[in-house]
C-alpha cells in the first residue's frame, strides 16, 4: 500500500493537457487580480480579460468532446462526459455573470475587478469540483469555490444584509464542509481509499461494512446542503436576499451545478447499484430511498414557501430551491439506472437540465440587477406593479423567464423538466414515479407565483413613479444570449441533447448498434 | 400553389405566428396603431382562405390522415413534427380560422389601449389552437396544448374585465395543472412503446396506436386505469366537465369578448376534441369501464349548469353557464360510442362554437354601448333596437336547439346515440341509457327556460331605464360580423349532410376502437400482466 502510494508520488501521471481550462481560468483570475491592483480605478477592462480568459477555457474543454472517458493524473481527474458537460454550463455561468455585473460600472462603487478576480477562482474551483475523481479534489475545489463565494455575497461592504448574507453563508457552509469531510474521512475508512473509481470498485467488499451508511448519511448532509435540498436549505433565502443580484444568480446558477456534478459522481459513480444484503446493496437502496424523499420534500417546501414571498429575489431563492429538487429527480433516476448507457443519459439530463436553469435564471437575475438599482433596492413585487408596458423589453424578457422556469413548452426550461422526469419515469418503480408526479404537481404549483410576477408586471397598474433604468450594453447581451438561449434550447435542443447523452465517440456507438 | 397544398398545415400554423412578429416590428418602425387591426384582420381572413383548401385533401385510406407531415423535431429524445388532418379534426380546424377574423372585427372599438399586444396575443392564440388540432407526436400536442395558455392568459389579464386577475390566474393554474398530469403520462407512454419496439421510445401517436393495434403494446391493470386518467382529467378541466368547470364562468365573465368568442367556440373544443382522440383511442378498454363516471358527470352538469345559469344575473355569466351545459351534452354524445351519438358529439362541438360564439358577440354588442351585462338594467329595449333583438332570439333559439337550426341536429343526434347506446347496460328492467338520455333530456327544456326568460327580461316589455331609449341599432359592421354566423346557424339546421359526411369515416374508425377492437388485449394481457403493469 505505502509502495504504491510512494510510486504515485514518485511517479505522479503528469497530464497537464487534462487540466489545461482550469489552469487557463485560474490564470486569467491571477492577471486580473495583478491588473485591479496597478489600475484599480478601471470599470470594464477586466470584463473583457475576463471573457477572453473564459472563451478560451470554454474552446480547450469544448475540444476535448468525444475523446472518450479517461483518467489522469493518477486517477484524481476524470475526463468524461460527466466533467464536460457540467464544466461548460460552469463557464458559461462565470461569462453570463461576468456581463450581468456591467450594471455596477455605472451606478455603483463596488470593486469589481476583485469581483472578477474572485468569480474566476470560484470557477476554478467549480470546476474541478466537476472533474474531480478523488474526494481530496473535490474537497480542495469545493473550498475553493466556497471562501470566494462567502467574500462575494458579502461585496457591498456597507450593506448590511450583504453582511449578514455572507456571514450566515460562511458559518453553515463550513458547518456543512465539516460533515462533508467528516463523511470522506468515513468512507476513506470503509473503504481504504478516496479514490471515486476504486471506491466502487471496493464497495462491494468493504473493510469497516458500518461505516459506509455512516459515511454516505454525512455525505448526503454536506453536499445536500451546498446544493440547498431541503431540510438543509435554510440558509437559501436570507444568503440569496443579502447578496448583490449578480452574485445571487451566480449562487443559484454555478456553485449549484458545481455541486450537483461532485453530489452525481460520488453517489451515482462511487455508490452504485450492487444487488444482494450486502453493505453496498443497502447503501445503495438507502441513498435512493433518502435522496428521492428529499427531492419530494425540496420541491414542495420549495415551492409553497416561494408563494408567500413578496420579494422578488427571495422568491427566486425559494424557487432555486424548488429546482435543485427537480434537478434531483433526474439524479435519483441516474442512480436506479440499470445500464451504463441509461445512467450516462440521466447524468446528461441533468447537467442539460442544469444548463437550462441557468440560461433562464441568469437572464432573470441580469434584469432583476437592472431594475433593482443602487443597493437593490426595488426587489419588491410592487416595484415590479405596472411596468409591463412601460419597458416592455425588460417585462417581456422577465416575463419570459418565468414562463421558462415554470417549464411551459417552447422554453428551455420544458425540455428540461421533460429530460430529468424521463430517467425516473424508465425505471418504472412505485417510488419514482410518485416523485415525479409529485414534481409535476408542484409544477402548477409553481405557476402561481412565477404568474405573480406577470400579474403584477402587466395586469397592475403603476401608481408611483417608473423611471426605466438604463440599460448597460453587457446587461443587454446577457438577455440577447438568454432569450435566444431559452427559445434555441426550447425549439432545437436535439443537437446539444446528444452531445451531452453520448459526447464520447459517438460514432462508435452508432456503429456497435 | 404545391408549396401551399404541401405544407398546408404548417402554413396555418406559422402564417399567424409570423403575423404576431410582424405585428411588433410594425408597431417598431412605424408606430401606427390604427393600421394593426386591419393587418391582423387581413392575416387571419387569409389564414381561414388558405384553411379552405382543406377541402382539396384525400385520404389514402378510410379516416386515414389528409396533409401529413413527419419531420424529425428532436432526435435524442425521438419527438417527431407530425401533423395530419382528419375527419375528427378537419372541421375544427376550419372553426377555428372562421372564428378568428370574426372576434378580430368584434375588437374594432372595444380595445383602445395595448392594440399591439393584444392584437399579437390573438395570433399567437390561432398559431397555438390550429397546432392541437393537427398535431400527431403526443409531445408536440402537448406543446401547443399549453402554449394555447399564455396569449388566453394575457387575453384576461391585461383586457378583461373587473376580476380580470382572479379568473386569469385561476384559468391559468387549473388547465396547467390537468396538463402537467398528461405530461406524466405522455412520457411513460414512450417508455412503454420503448419496451416492445427494441428500447426505442416514441411520442408519436400513430406508430403508439399501431402497435396497440396489432397487439404489441398491451396496456392493462391498474398502470392503463392511471395512464387514462392522467389524460382525462387534463382533458375534463379544458371541457369543462362537473366538477372542474369552477374556472370557466370566471375566464368567460372577465375575458374582452374576442377572448370569449375563442374561448367557447375554441377551446373548450380542446378537451373534448383530446379526449375523443387520445384517450378513446389509446385506452378503449378504460374509457368503456369508466364511460358511466363521464356520463353521470356529463348529465350532473347538464342540469347543474342550467339550473346554475337561470339564477345569474349578469346576461355573459349566465351564456358562461350554458356553455357548461351544451358541453355537457357532448360529453355524453362522445360516450354514447355509437356512431349516431358521437357523429352528433362532433357536430355539436361545431354548432356551440357557432351559437354560443355568437352570443358572446351579441353580448359584447350590448356591452360596449351599456357598459353593463346585468340583466335588470334592460329590458324592452327589443323597441330600441330591434333588428338586435331578433338576431339575439335567432341565436338563443339555435342555443336551445330548435329544429331547422343546427342546436337541434346535434342534440338530436346524441340523445339518439345515448338512448340507443349500450354503454351503461342494463340491470333488471331498468335501462340505464334509458334514463341518461331522459335526464339530459330535461336539460333542454331547462335551456329553454333560462334563455328565454333572460330574453324575455332584456328584450321585452316596457323599456323601463331611461338611459336605453338612445341605445343604437347594430352598425353594418356589426351585421357583417354576425351575418357569417346566422347563415351557418340555419345552414347546418337544414342540411347538416355535408358536415357529417367529412367526418363519418374518423369517427366510425374510433367508434370501432373504442368498442369491438378491444377484446383481444384483455385476453393477451392476462399472459402476462405483471410485467406490464410494472413497466
Amino acid at each position: 500500500m505505502n509502495t504504491i502510494l510512494l510510486q504515485a508520488i514518485s511517479n505522479p501521471d503528469v497530464n497537464l493537457q487534462a487540466i489545461l481550462p482550469e489552469t487557463i481560468v485560474a490564470v486569467t483570475g491571477i492577471i486580473v487580480m495583478l491588473y485591479d491592483v496597478f489600475a484599480p480605478k478601471q470599470k470594464n477592462v477586466t470584463t473583457v480579460i475576463s471573457l477572453i480568459g473564459l472563451a478560451i477555457a470554454a474552446y480547450f474543454m469544448y475540444s476535448m468532446w468525444g475523446g472518450g472517458p479517461t483518467t489522469s493524473w493518477n486517477g484524481m481527474i476524470a475526463n468524461d462526459p460527466l466533467r464536460i458537460s457540467f464544466s461548460l454550463v460552469l463557464l458559461f455561468v462565470a461569462a453570463v455573470t461576468i456581463l450581468t455585473s456591467t450594471v455596477w460600472s455605472e451606478r455603483e462603487t463596488v470593486p469589481v475587478g476583485e469581483y472578477h478576480a474572485l468569480l474566476l477562482f470560484a470557477t476554478f474551483g467549480s470546476m474541478f469540483m466537476a472533474s474531480g475523481n478523488d474526494f481530496v479534489i473535490i474537497f480542495l475545489g469545493l473550498e475553493t469555490l466556497s471562501i470566494a463565494t462567502y467574500v462575494m455575497a458579502g461585496l457591498r461592504k456597507s450593506d448590511l444584509k450583504s453582511n449578514e448574507s455572507a456571514m450566515k453563508y460562511f458559518i453553515l457552509g463550513s458547518f456543512a464542509s465539516a460533515f462533508l469531510l467528516y463523511g470522506m474521512a468515513l468512507i476513506y475508512g470503509a473503504t481504504g481509499t478516496t479514490n471515486v473509481a476504486l471506491i466502487a470498485e471496493r464497495i462491494a467488499s468493504p473493510t469497516f461494512p458500518g461505516l459506509l451508511l455512516m459515511g454516505g448519511a454525512m455525505l448526503v448532509i454536506g453536499f445536500g446542503f451546498k446544493v440547498a435540498t431541503v431540510p438543509f436549505h435554510v440558509w437559501t433565502p436570507d444568503v440569496y436576499e443579502g447578496a448583490p443580484s449578480p452574485v445571487t444568480g451566480f449562487m443559484a446558477a454555478g456553485p449549484k451545478a458545481a455541486a450537483f456534478a461532485s453530489f452525481i459522481r460520488v453517489f451515482v459513480i462511487g455508490f452504485p447499484l450492487i444487488g444482494g444484503a450486502t453493505a453496498a446493496g443497502y447503501l445503495h437502496e438507502s441513498w435512493v430511498t433518502a435522496l428521492a424523499v428529499m427531492a419530494m420534500l425540496t420541491m414542495t417546501v420549495g415551492n409553497i414557501s416561494a408563494i408567500v414571498q413578496n420579494n422578488v429575489k427571495r422568491m427566486l431563492a425559494y424557487s432555486s430551491i424548488s429546482h435543485a429538487g427537480y434537478a434531483m429527480v433526474g439524479f435519483v433516476g441516474a442512480g436506479v439506472a440499470k445500464t451504463p448507457e441509461v445512467r450516462d443519459a440521466a447524468i446528461a439530463a441533468v447537467a442539460f437540465y442544469l444548463l437550462t436553469y441557468a440560461v433562464t435564471n441568469l437572464g432573470a437575475f441580469s434584469i432583476i440587477s437592472l431594475v433593482g438599482q443602487k443597493n437593490d433596492r426595488r426587489t419588491e413585487f410592487e416595484d415590479y406593479n405596472g411596468i409591463g408596458f412601460k419597458s416592455p423589453v425588460i417585462a417581456f424578457s422577465l416575463s419570459l423567464f418565468m414562463l421558462s422556469l415554470l417549464g411551459l413548452p417552447m422554453t428551455a426550461g420544458f425540455i428540461g423538466k421533460v429530460l430529468v422526469f424521463r430517467p425516473a419515469l424508465e425505471a418504472g418503480s412505485v417510488m419514482l414515479t410518485t416523485m415525479v408526479v409529485v414534481a409535476v404537481v408542484n409544477t402548477a404549483i409553481s405557476a402561481y407565483y412565477y404568474l405573480r410576477l406577470i400579474v403584477v408586471m402587466f395586469f397592475r397598474e403603476r401608481t408611483t413613479d417608473w423611471s426605466e433604468p438604463k440599460m448597460p450594453v453587457g446587461v443587454a447581451a446577457v438577455l440577447l444570449i438568454t432569450i435566444i438561449g431559452v427559445f434555441y434550447f426550447g425549439l432545437f435542443s436535439g443537437s446539444w441533447i446528444e452531445k451531452f447523452v453520448t459526447p464520447s465517440a459517438p460514432t462508435a456507438v452508432q456503429a456497435a448498434k | 400553389m404545391d408549396f401551399i397544398t404541401e405544407n398546408l398545415l404548417t402554413i396555418l400554423i406559422l402564417l399567424p405566428a409570423f403575423g404576431a412578429i410582424a405585428l411588433v416590428g410594425h408597431q417598431m418602425f412605424w408606430k401606427q396603431e390604427g393600421q394593426l387591426k386591419w393587418i391582423t384582420f387581413g392575416l387571419t381572413l387569409v389564414n381561414f382562405l388558405i384553411s379552405l383548401l382543406l377541402f382539396t385533401g384525400e385520404t389514402t385510406s378510410p379516416g386515414g390522415f389528409m396533409f401529413e407531415k413527419n419531420i424529425p423535431w428532436i432526435k435524442a429524445i425521438n419527438t417527431n413534427y407530425h401533423i395530419g388532418v382528419d375527419g375528427l379534426s378537419f372541421w375544427l380546424v376550419i372553426l377555428t380560422t372562421f372564428i378568428m377574423p370574426i372576434s378580430v372585427v368584434s375588437t374594432w372599438h372595444a380595445v383602445e389601449k395595448r392594440q399591439t399586444a393584444f392584437y399579437a396575443f390573438l395570433l399567437l392564440l390561432e398559431s397555438a389552437m390550429i397546432g392541437v388540432f393537427v398535431s400527431l407526436d403526443l409531445l408536440v400536442f402537448y406543446l401547443f396544448f399549453e402554449a394555447s395558455l399564455v396569449p388566453m392568459f394575457f387575453l384576461i389579464g391585461v383586457w378583461g374585465g373587473e376580476n380580470r386577475i382572479y379568473s386569469a390566474v385561476k384559468f391559468f393554474i387549473f388547465t396547467a395543472f390537468g396538463s402537467l398530469l398528461m405530461l406524466v403520462a405522455i412520457i411513460a407512454l414512450y417508455y412503454m412503446y420503448a419496451g416492445v419496439n427494441g428500447g426505442v421510445g416514441s411520442f408519436d401517436f400513430v406508430a403508439i396506436l399501431n402497435a396497440m393495434k396489432s397487439g404489441n403494446l398491451l396496456i392493462a391493470g391498474q398502470g392503463a386505469s392511471l395512464l387514462f386518467w392522467a389524460f382525462a382529467i387534463a382533458f375534463s378541466i379544458k371541457v369543462p366537465l362537473f366538477p372542474v368547470h369552477t374556472w370557466l364562468p370566471d375566464a368567460h365573465t372577465d375575458a374582452p369578448t374576442a377572448g370569449s368568442v375563442i374561448l367557447a367556440a375554441v377551446l373548450l373544443k380542446m378537451g373534448t376534441y383530446g379526449l375523443m382522440r387520445f384517450n378513446f383511442a389509446l385506452f378503449p378498454d378504460q374509457s368503456r369501464e369508466f364511460a358511466y363516471i363521464f356520463i353521470v358527470l356529463a348529465i350532473v352538469g347538464i342540469i347543474y349548469g342550467a339550473l346554475v345559469a337561470m339564477v345569474q344575473p349578469d346576461v355573459k355569466r349566465l351564456v358562461a353557464y350554458s356553455s357548461v351545459a351544451h358541453m355537457g351534452f357532448v360529453i355524453l354524445g362522445m360516450f354514447s360510442f355509437t356512431e349516431t351519438g358521437m357523429q352528433g358529439a362532433l357536430y355539436q362541438m361545431l354548432n356551440h362554437g357557432v351559437s354560443t360564439g355568437a352570443l358572446f358577440l351579441l353580448v359584447g354588442f350590448i356591452y360596449e354601448r351599456r357598459h353593463t351585462r346585468q340583466i335588470t338594467d334592460f329590458g324592452g329595449i327589443a323597441n330600441v333596437m330591434p333588428l338586435y333583438a331578433t338576431i339575439f332570439v335567432i341565436t338563443t333559439m339555435s342555443s336551445i336547439g330548435l329544429p331547422l337550426l343546427n342546436g337541434f341536429v346535434g342534440e338530436f343526434l346524441i340523445m339518439v346515440g345515448m338512448w340507443k347506446s349500450t354503454v351503461l347496460g342494463i340491470t333488471g328492467s331498468t335501462n340505464w341509457n334509458y334514463i341518461a338520455t331522459m335526464l339530459a333530456g330535461t336539460g333542454v327544456i331547462f335551456a329553454a327556460v333560462y334563455m328565454l326568460w333572460m330574453v324575455q327580461r332584456v328584450f321585452f316589455g316596457k323599456l323601463t331605464n331611461p338611459k336605453n331609449k338612445t341605445l343604437k341599432d347594430l352598425s353594418w359592421r356589426e351585421i357583417g360580423l354576425i351575418l357569417p354566423l346566422m347563415i351557418l346557424m340555419v345552414y347546418m339546421g337544414v342540411h347538416p349532410a355535408p358536415f357529417l359526411k367529412r367526418s363519418r369515416e374518423s369517427v366510425v374508425a374510433i367508434q370501432e376502437r373504442v368498442v369491438h377492437q378491444t377484446g383481444g388485449t384483455y385476453e393477451r394481457a392476462e399472459k402476462k400482466p405483471a410485467e406490464l403493469e410494472h413497466r
